[in-house]
C-alpha cells in the first residue's frame, strides 16, 4: 500500500458522504462490477484500489480534494507547531543560560524545567490516547476542525503529533543554543536551593538523572567533590575559589536535555504517528460505508428487467359514449359463443333468422352464416339491420374484423350493423368498463355500418327504442 | 454451458399477459390497459445477475386471427411430426405481412425455442374461442404453462383449470396484481421444471430475488432512520435586522416560521417517499401520490394522525423508563456497582415520569425568538419538543413502505393509505422500542447519532417493520 492510512481514510469518508446522496442501485451496479474487474485481474479488492479505481475513472481533480484541503490544514498546524517550538527553543534555552557575569545558572532551575517538560509531554499523549481535546473549540473558531465523520476521532492523535513535533523541534533548537554557548561563553553553573539539602544528596539525584548516559559518558555525570565545590548562595560573596569548576557541570547538563527532553519527544512522536497510522487503520476497516462496500461488492446486481419503458405509450383509451338504440331486425348473428348455452327471450323472440360464427365454428362455416343472411336480406328489403351479439368480456378481435369486412362486401348496400355486447350473465348489462373497447373497435370501423347498442333486458328493457349514453 | 431460458407470455388480447410479465420484472412503466392491441411488438425482460441473464421474460401481443392460422397450419401439415416446422414456415410466410402481424410477433420466440407462459383470465367464463389459439400453441412443441389471471372479481378458475389441463403441462393460478411475493418465487420456480436444464438458473434467479428482497428491506429501514434523524432535529431559523424586527410583530414572525417549519417537514417526508418507492423499483406511482387523499384528511400534523399513529403514554412510560435507566446506569458505572443500581432505577423511573406526564399530547416546536443583540435579532422554530412527533412519522413511514413492498409492479390503481386502527408499536421488543426511544430524545436534543447508534436504529425500525409486517398478516 503506498498511500497513507491517514489519507486513504479521508479519501473514503469523502467518498461515502458523497455516496449518501446515491441510490443504492448506482451503488450496488459500480462496486459489484469493480469486485469483478478485481476478480479477472485476480486481484483482491480493497479500499486503496477501489478509491484508485473511481479516481481513475473520474479523470483528475480540478480543485483540491477536500482530503488535500484537510491534510494541508493539518500540515500548517503541525509546521506552525515545528516552527513555534525552534523558536521557543532558542528563547528558552537563552533564557534558562542567562549568565550576566553575576550570578551562577542554578542548575536546580535546568532540572525543574526539564521535569515540566517531561510531565507536559506525557500529558499531551494520555490526553490523545483518552480523546480528550481541550483544544477543540480553538480549531472550531478557525475552521479547521471536521464536525462529522471518521477523521473526527483522529483529531486528539493529529494534535498529540503535531505538539509532539514542536516539541521536539523545541529540544534540539534548545540543545544547539546549549552548544552554541558553551563555546562562545564561560557559563558558570551552579546549584542552589533553598531548601536544607546537604550536596550528598543533591549528588544522589544527579546522579539517577544520569543513569542513562552513565556507561556512555562518565564525564557527563558530576561527582561529589564538583557538587560540594559549587553550592552557591545568593546571599554569598558569589565567588568561589576554582572557577574553572563551574563550568564542569555543562555536559551533564547537555546530557540532561538531550535525554529527558529531546529524547522523550522524539520517542512519543514516533509513538504517537504509528498510534495514528494504527487508528486510521482500524478506523478504515471499522468504518460504516466499508460494511456496506464489502456487501455491495460480495453481493450478485440484480436487473429484473425494468428497463424497458412504453407506460406513456398506450392506445386511445377516451371513453365513448355512442351508444344508440337498438334498431328494429329480425336477423341475428352470434359471434364466438355470444348468447350460449341459451339465447336470452328478450333477443331471440321476434327474430326470423339467427346464424353463428366464430368460436368453434369454422371460417367456411362462417362465410356460410354471412351468405345466408345476405340472402334473407335481399328477400327482405325492408330489413336494413343486422343485430350481431358478442360476449363483452372478449375483446374485438381481428376475425371480427375479417367477418364484418366480408359482410359489407357480401350483404345489401345500405345494411347496418348493431353490435350488441352480453354480459355474463345476459339478465344484466354489461360492465361499463367491458363496452368501452367495443364503442372504441365500432369507431375503428367506421361509416354507419357498426353501432354499438345495449341488449334489451327481459322483460322489457327500457333502453330500447330511446337514446342512452353511458 | 445450457441455453438461457425464455418465456414467451402469450395468449388472447386482454387478458393480463403484461400484468404478469410487470409483476414478475418488477417493471411499472410497461403500458397494461383493458384495450386489444396495448402490446404491438413483443419485448423481451431479461433478468441479469452481474450482467449475465438468468431467464427472459417475452411480452407479446394477443392472437388475433386464430382460427385462420390453424386453417393455415392444418393445410400445410402432412402429420403430427411436421407441425413444429409447419408453425415455422408459418411465421416465415407471413412475416411482415399485415393480417398475421400478431401472430408472427408471438410465435417468433416459440419457433426460436421458448417456453409458452399461456395467460387466461379468470375471473370471465371459458370460453371455446381459445382452443383454436391452443392447438397452435401445442403445435410448437414448446415446454407449456398456463397461469390462470384474475382481471375481475368473479371466479371461472375452476372450469378454466379443467380446459387448460387438456392443453398444458403444468397449470397454475397468479393474480398478477395481488398475488405476495412468495408467489412470485414459486412461480419462477415452476417455469424451471419445464424443462430440466432451466430448473438450476430459475433457481439462481429465486435466491437472488429473495435476497434483493431483504436487503431492500434493511435499505428501507435505513431510509426511514435518516428521515426521522432530519425531521425530529430540523430547526427553522430566521435572524432579521433590526428594521426588519421591528415592521414585524413576534407573532407574526412566529406565524411565519411555523408555516416554513411545517413546510420543510412534509417536503422531507415527500422525500422519504419517493425514495422508498424508487428502491422497490415503482417509478410511476409518483403522480398518484399528489392525488392520494391521505395528504389532507391524514396530514403529518393532524390530530387524526396523531391518534392513529402515536403511542399510549404507557408504552411511552416504557420505553422512557428504559432510555432513562441507560443514563442512569452510567452512576452505577462511575461508582462501580456500589449504589446497587440504584442511579438505574432512578435514571429509568424520571425517565418513565417525563414520557408519561408529557406523552400524551403532541406539543409540537418549541419557539424561541430572541432580543435585539448587535442589530440582529435571532428567532428559531423547532425542533420539536415531544417524541409523539417522530412516532406519528415512524407509523406513517412504515405503513408507506409496507404498501410499496407489498405493491405487485402490474397494481395501477391508486395507493390509499389507509390508518391502522391499532398501534402495531405495541408489539415491538422491549430493546427495539428503547433504542427508537434513544434516537427520538437526541434527534430532539440535536445531537447527532454516530454510526453504531444510527446502525442500532436501524436494526430497531427493521424489527418495528417486521413487528407492522406480522400485525397486517395476522389482521388480513
Amino acid at each position: 500500500m503506498t498511500e497513507s492510512p491517514l489519507r486513504l481514510l479521508l479519501d473514503f469518508d469523502q467518498q461515502a458522504q458523497r455516496d449518501r446522496s446515491q441510490p443504492p442501485a448506482f451503488l450496488h451496479r459500480r462496486d459489484r462490477k469493480f469486485a469483478l474487474l478485481c476478480r479477472e485481474q485476480g486481484l483482491v479488492p480493497d479500499a486503496a484500489r477501489w478509491l484508485a479505481h473511481l479516481r481513475r475513472l473520474s479523470g483528475p481533480e480540478a480543485t483540491p480534494t477536500p482530503t488535500e484541503q484537510t491534510l494541508s490544514s493539518w500540515r500548517r498546524i503541525t509546521g506552525g507547531f515545528a516552527a513555534a517550538g525552534a523558536v521557543l527553543g532558542i528563547i528558552t534555552m537563552s533564557g534558562l543560560l542567562f549568565y550576566e557575569g553575576g550570578q551562577r545558572i542554578n542548575v536546580t532551575v535546568i532540572l525543574a524545567f526539564v521535569l515540566l517538560h517531561l510531565t507536559l509531554a506525557l500529558a499531551t499523549t494520555a490526553q490523545a490516547m483518552a480523546g480528550w481535546q481541550p483544544w477543540r473549540r480553538l480549531l472550531q473558531r478557525f475552521g479547521k476542525t471536521a464536525e462529522d465523520g471518521a477523521f473526527r476521532n483522529l483529531q486528539p492523535l493529529l494534535m498529540a503529533r503535531a505538539a509532539h513535533l514542536g516539541g521536539l523541534c523545541f529540544a534540539i533548537t534548545g540543545l544547539a543554543t546549549l552548544l552554541i554557548l558553551v563555546v562562545i561563553q564561560d557559563l558558570a553553573f551552579g546549584w542552589s536551593t533553598t531548601l536544607d539539602t546537604a550536596a550528598t544528596g543533591y549528588h544522589r539525584l544527579v546522579q539517577a538523572m544520569a543513569v542513562p548516559w552513565a556507561w556512555l559518558w562518565p564525564a557527563a555525570v558530576p561527582d561529589l567533590a564538583l557538587v560540594e565545590a559549587t553550592r552557591f548562595f545568593r546571599a554569598g560573596d558569589g565567588h568561589g575559589s576554582q572557577p574553572a569548576l563551574w563550568g564542569q557541570w555543562w555536559p551533564f547538563v547537555t546530557m540532561l536535555w538531550g535525554t529527558w527532553v529531546m529524547l522523550p519527544r522524539l520517542l512519543l512522536w514516533l509513538l504517537t504517528s504509528r498510534l495514528l497510522r494504527h487508528r486510521a487503520g482500524q478506523l478504515l476497516a471499522n468504518h460504516h460505508a466499508m460494511h456496506a462496500l464489502r456487501y455491495r461488492m460480495e453481493t450478485a446486481t440484480l436487473e429484473t428487467g425494468n428497463a424497458h419503458n412504453d407506460a406513456h405509450d398506450l392506445p386511445d383509451t377516451r371513453t365513448r359514449s355512442d351508444l344508440l338504440p337498438l334498431p328494429d331486425s329480425d336477423v341475428l348473428l352470434c359471434w364466438a359463443g355470444a348468447g350460449e348455452p341459451e339465447l336470452p327471450d328478450a333477443l331471440y323472440s321476434g327474430r326470423e333468422r339467427v346464424e353463428r360464427a366464430g368460436g368453434r365454428s369454422s371460417l367456411a362455416e362462417d362465410e356460410q352464416a354471412l351468405r345466408a343472411i345476405a340472402g334473407h336480406l335481399a328477400d327482405h328489403p325492408q330489413a336494413q339491420a343486422v343485430i350481431l351479439l358478442v360476449r363483452s368480456w372478449e375483446p374485438p378481435t381481428g376475425e371480427l374484423e375479417d367477418l364484418l369486412n366480408s359482410a359489407r362486401r357480401l350483404w345489401p348496400t345500405g345494411t347496418s350493423v348493431a353490435l350488441v355486447p352480453l354480459a355474463a350473465n345476459s339478465l344484466h348489462e354489461p360492465d361499463t368498463r367491458q363496452i368501452q373497447p367495443w364503442l372504441r373497435f365500432a369507431e375503428k370501423i367506421g361509416g354507419d355500418f357498426l353501432r354499438v347498442s345495449l341488449p334489451p333486458l327481459y322483460p322489457q328493457s327500457p333502453y330500447t327504442g330511446k337514446d342512452r349514453a353511458l | 454451458m445450457s441455453q438461457t431460458p425464455v418465456f414467451a407470455v402469450v395468449g388472447h388480447p386482454n387478458k393480463g399477459k403484461s400484468s404478469v410479465v410487470a409483476t414478475l420484472s418488477q417493471n411499472d412503466a410497461i403500458a397494461i390497459a383493458l384495450e386489444p392491441g396495448t402490446t404491438r411488438r413483443r419485448q423481451a425482460y431479461p433478468l441479469k445477475v452481474d450482467g449475465q441473464t438468468l431467464y427472459t421474460l417475452v411480452d407479446t401481443p394477443g392472437f388475433q386471427r386464430p382460427r385462420r392460422v390453424l386453417e393455415w397450419l392444418e393445410a400445410h401439415s402432412v402429420s403430427a411430426s411436421d407441425h413444429a416446422d409447419t408453425v415455422r414456415a408459418f411465421v416465415t410466410q407471413h412475416q411482415g405481412d399485415g393480417r398475421f402481424t400478431d401472430e408472427c410477433e408471438l410465435l417468433t420466440p416459440l419457433i426460436e425455442g421458448a417456453g409458452i407462459i399461456y395467460v387466461v383470465d379468470g375471473s370471465v367464463p371459458y370460453s371455446p374461442e381459445h382452443e383454436a389459439e391452443m392447438t397452435i400453441l401445442r403445435w410448437t412443441g414448446r415446454p407449456s404453462l398456463a397461469l390462470i389471471n384474475s382481471i375481475g372479481s368473479d371466479d371461472f378458475s375452476d372450469s378454466w383449470q379443467a380446459a387448460l389441463g387438456q392443453f398444458f403441462q403444468v397449470v397454475r393460478r397468479f393474480d398478477a396484481v395481488r398475488a405476495p411475493f412468495e408467489q412470485h418465487l414459486g412461480l419462477l420456480r415452476a417455469f424451471g421444471q419445464l424443462e430440466p436444464d432451466w430448473e438450476m438458473r430459475l433457481e439462481q434467479a429465486t435466491h437472488h430475488l429473495s435476497e434483493q428482497r431483504r436487503q431492500r428491506r434493511h435499505q428501507a429501514a435505513r431510509l426511514i432512520a435518516g428521515a426521522l434523524e432530519d425531521m425530529m432535529s430540523f430547526r427553522e431559523k430566521r435572524t432579521l435586522t433590526a428594521g426588519q424586527a421591528a415592521g414585524i410583530s413576534d407573532d407574526a414572525l412566529a406565524d411565519q416560521l411555523r408555516r416554513q417549519w411545517y413546510r420543510q417537514q412534509r417536503k422531507r417526508e415527500q422525500t422519504l417517499r419517493l425514495d422508498i418507492e424508487h428502491l422497490y423499483q415503482h417509478q410511476q406511482i409518483r403522480r398518484q401520490e399528489a392525488e392520494l387523499e391521505w395528504h389532507s384528511e391524514h396530514d403529518l400534523f393532524s390530530e387524526n394522525s396523531r391518534k392513529t399513529w402515536a403511542v399510549s403514554r404507557r408504552y411511552l412510560a416504557t420505553a422512557g423508563f428504559g432510555a432513562g435507566a441507560v443514563g442512569g446506569a452510567g452512576i452505577d458505572a462511575l461508582t462501580f456497582g456500589s449504589s446497587l443500581g440504584t442511579g438505574a432505577l432512578i435514571g429509568g423511573l424520571i425517565g418513565a415520569a417525563g414520557s408519561y406526564f408529557y406523552g400524551d399530547r403532541l406539543t409540537l416546536p418549541a419557539l424561541n425568538i430572541g432580543a435585539l443583540r448587535d442589530g440582529l435579532k435571532a428567532a428559531t422554530f423547532g425542533p420539536v419538543q415531544d417524541t409523539q412527533f417522530g412516532y406519528v412519522v415512524l407509523g406513517r413511514a412504515v405503513d408507506h413502505w409496507w404498501h410499496i413492498s407489498q405493491r405487485n409492479h402490474a397494481g395501477r390503481d391508486l395507493l390509499e393509505l389507509e390508518p391502522a386502527n391499532h398501534h402495531w408499536l405495541e408489539l415491538l421488543d422491549r430493546t427495539s422500542r428503547q433504542e427508537i426511544q434513544k434516537a427520538l430524545e437526541k434527534g430532539r436534543r440535536q445531537r447527532p447519532l454516530d454510526d453504531r447508534q444510527r446502525d442500532r436504529l436501524v436494526a430497531a425500525l427493521e424489527q418495528a417493520m417486521a413487528a407492522y409486517d406480522d400485525w397486517r398478516l395476522n389482521r388480513t
